[in-house]
């Protein structure tokens, strides 16, 4: 069986994938290079419980950049590293990927932002937002989940489109519903997904994610041991979009709800459960105009008994695909019950050829 | 659900039978390559477009469902050019199929060697908007450039399929008798279009400008992929008034409201001409797309140019 699937891997036939064109072809040592830049305005009094310290009105939140490449005949290899305005460089993903294994399986290594729920694969720059859904940076931190290690994916061979991942990374110490316990634990992920086009217009996926690793480790002070404590979330993801193919260019719609449910064990044997999910609205009016709404309803992963709720808004413009502004408010009630006003001006842009969002 | 149910659920899937491999199964880009694999295929291919004739081919979703069917794909056959720069890329690499990647016999770029307008002499930048740096991606727009296609594919599908390798010999044949035909007659009826003055919504209309004799002489939109400002228009109508443009031609997917109105104040005819095969539905072949195409613009030329 080893013997089949190795000589499977030796004589798939080699492919060029980083042009697809004779010209490009003469440029295929080179990685495609990319920069997203992103600047943001922001306006009003940031709540002390705020986990994110305020930045000052004008900040150039992340240049990210990233450099793709096909690796050899069987692999290619992503990088995105983010720096901020203050100079702190982050790899924000780094990973290797089989994208041509046999069986409609795929193997990924490195650093990547793990396959929970949907929203979590985009770069905060890629987003419609300013900020990430309050239950996200509750939950996942700042940044989304992400971890080092591996991840296997299968696309089953169904009339349909059914995707399975499974992932291990070590785990995340940023992450609020997790956090470091032993330097060997693992946080496993999995995630199922479905795809259907209802019409040739509308289309809905639909995923179901789990999470388990370790949530840090409850010393106990009689023995002098310690031992991982469990931090479990589960996820179920509704996306659905509409564009007339006869328009595509003018009009589209998209409607994004994520649940998130999280149990994390404490100290002693109680363990503390929490809940969160947040549903986004966005209508492109015109050719270069959308405008969207967002709420958000989020318990602590540590105290499932106070929640923050919140609605952002936001009508953006782009003068083209590679460049827009939007202007966005969000008010949100915090955990301790004070009131918070925000308003952005979120600036993007992109230079150089960045890969394709996943869909 | 226990272990074992959910394994042989899984395994159940993995065994569930191919689909049956009679036929070649072809998937391009556009409708155009894919009614040009069928008159070479014949009926040993199965010959299934990604993207309609009546979508803008630059912007195509990369929905998943796509990739059902690249995953059983024995050739893919894109325009190439960058054309589908947006989306091909992502799909092929989601799409767990190696024999379909570039640099494998499953991989085809329609594009070489066929006759390619508009390759810039010098440096290209985003400033000049969606402009393509290998040339105007537009190409099947010339029937000598689709006869060049389709010899292109019967010639790869030989390659994948030699056992029906005589079928597609003869059906390429036939077919480029058949194109010879029809030119004759388009020549014939495109007699009247010889310096025809134009003014077209997206620099999509080269291959065709020069093949039939137009002059194209301005674009509604400012740049390649830029949306016409007010200043724009203005220089537009103007344009039209000094040069006695008679025709703004437009494709079907864009707005035709800026067009109209900018037709309607200058007494140009305003053309919405199919760039594609099954950009309208009585059109489902290569043959039918120029048929179309020349019959709306000698009914929209004026009379002195006829």
């Amino acid at each position: 069986m080893r013997k089949t699937v190795l000589s499977l891997l030796l004589f798939t036939p080699p492919a060029a994938f980083a042009g697809t064109s004779a010209l490009q072809a003469s440029n295929l040592l080179n990685p495609n290079l990319s920069v997203i830049g992103w600047m943001q305005g922001e306006a009003g009094r940031r709540s002390p419980a705020a986990a994110v310290p305020a930045p000052s009105a004008f900040s150039l939140k992340e240049a990210e950049i990233g450099i793709q490449s096909v690796v050899d005949p069987y692999a290619k290899a992503d990088f995105f590293v983010s720096v901020d305005g203050d100079g702190a460089v982050d790899l924000e993903e780094g990973y290797l990927d089989w994208f041509s294994l046999p069986g409609g399986l795929s193997l990924k290594a490195g650093k990547f932002l793990a396959d929970f729920g949907k929203f979590n694969r985009t770069h905060t720059p890629e987003t419609a937002f300013a900020d990430r859904p309050l239950v996200h940076e509750r939950f996942f931190g700042e940044e989304g989940l992400s971890g080092t290690g591996a991840a296997l994916s299968w696309l089953a061979p169904t009339p349909f489109v059914l995707k399975l991942d499974a992932q291990a990374v070590n785990s995340p110490a940023s992450a609020p519903a997790f956090g470091a316990g032993r330097k060997k634990d693992l946080l496993y992920i999995g995630r199922a997904s479905a795809y259907h086009d209802l019409s040739e217009a509308v289309n809905a996926t639909l995923g179901f994610s789990g999470a388990y690793g370790s949530a840090g480790l409850d010393f106990d002070p009689v023995t002098g041991s310690s031992a991982s404590l469990v931090g479990r979330m589960a996820g179920l993801d509704l996306t659905m979009r509409w564009k007339d193919p006869h328009r595509s260019i003018y009009r589209s719609a998209l409607w994004q709800t994520e649940v998130l449910w999280g149990r994390r064990g404490a100290a002693g044997a109680s363990a503390t459960g929490a809940k969160g999910f947040f549903t986004h609205l966005e209508y492109q009016f015109a050719r270069r105009w959308r405008a969207g709404a967002r709420y958000d309803y989020t318990e602590l992963p540590n105290d499932g008994s106070v929640h923050e709720a919140g609605a952002l808004g936001y009508v953006t413009f782009m003068p083209t695909e590679f460049s827009l502004i939007s202007l966005q408010g969000r008010r949100e009630r915090r955990s301790n019950g004070e009131k918070e006003n925000l308003a952005w001006l979120k600036l993007t842009f992109n230079i150089g050829p960045h890969g394709a969002h996943p869909f | 659900m226990t272990k074992k149910t959910i394994l042989s659920f899984v395994l159940a899937l993995a065994c569930l039978p191919s689909p049956s491999r009679a036929a070649l199964k072809v998937v391009t880009t556009t409708q155009d390559l894919a009614a040009l694999a069928k008159e070479v295929g014949g009926e040993f291919v199965e010959a299934e477009p990604i993207a309609k004739g009546y979508q803008d081919p630059h912007f195509v979703e990369a929905k998943p469902s796509y990739l059902l069917k690249l995953r059983r794909a024995d050739l893919f056959i894109q325009v190439g050019l960058e054309l589908e720069t947006g989306w091909v890329p992502s799909l092929l690499s989601n799409a767990r199929n190696p024999r379909i990647l570039p640099g494998n016999p499953g991989f085809l770029d329609a594009s070489e060697g066929c006759d390619i307008l508009e390759k810039p002499k010098g440096p290209v930048d985003r400033s000049l908007g969606d402009v393509h740096p290998l040339g105007n991606p537009h190409y099947w727009l010339d029937p000598s450039n689709g006869l060049v296609i389709a010899q292109r594919i019967a010639g790869r599908l030989e390659q994948l399929d030699p056992g029906h390798a005589e079928a597609y010999k003869a059906n390429a044949a036939r077919f480029e008798a058949a194109l010879a035909a029809r030119e004759k007659a388009w020549d014939e009826e495109a007699k009247g279009l010889k310096g025809l003055k134009v003014i077209t919504y997206h620099n999509s209309w080269p291959n065709f400008a020069r093949r039939f004799g137009l002059d194209v002489v301005d674009f509604v939109e400012l740049r390649p992929g830029i949306p016409a400002s007010p200043a724009h228009l203005r220089s537009l109508t103007a344009h039209i008034r000094s040069q006695k443009v008679p025709v703004i031609l437009i494709e079907p997917y864009f707005d035709d409201k800026l067009p109209r109105k900018v037709a309607s104040e200058t007494g140009a005819r305003l053309v919405i001409a199919p760039p594609s095969v099954g950009a309208e539905p009585a059109i489902v072949d290569y043959f039918g797309l120029f048929d179309r195409i020349l019959e709306l613009l000698v009914a929209a030329a004026p009379a002195g140019t006829q």
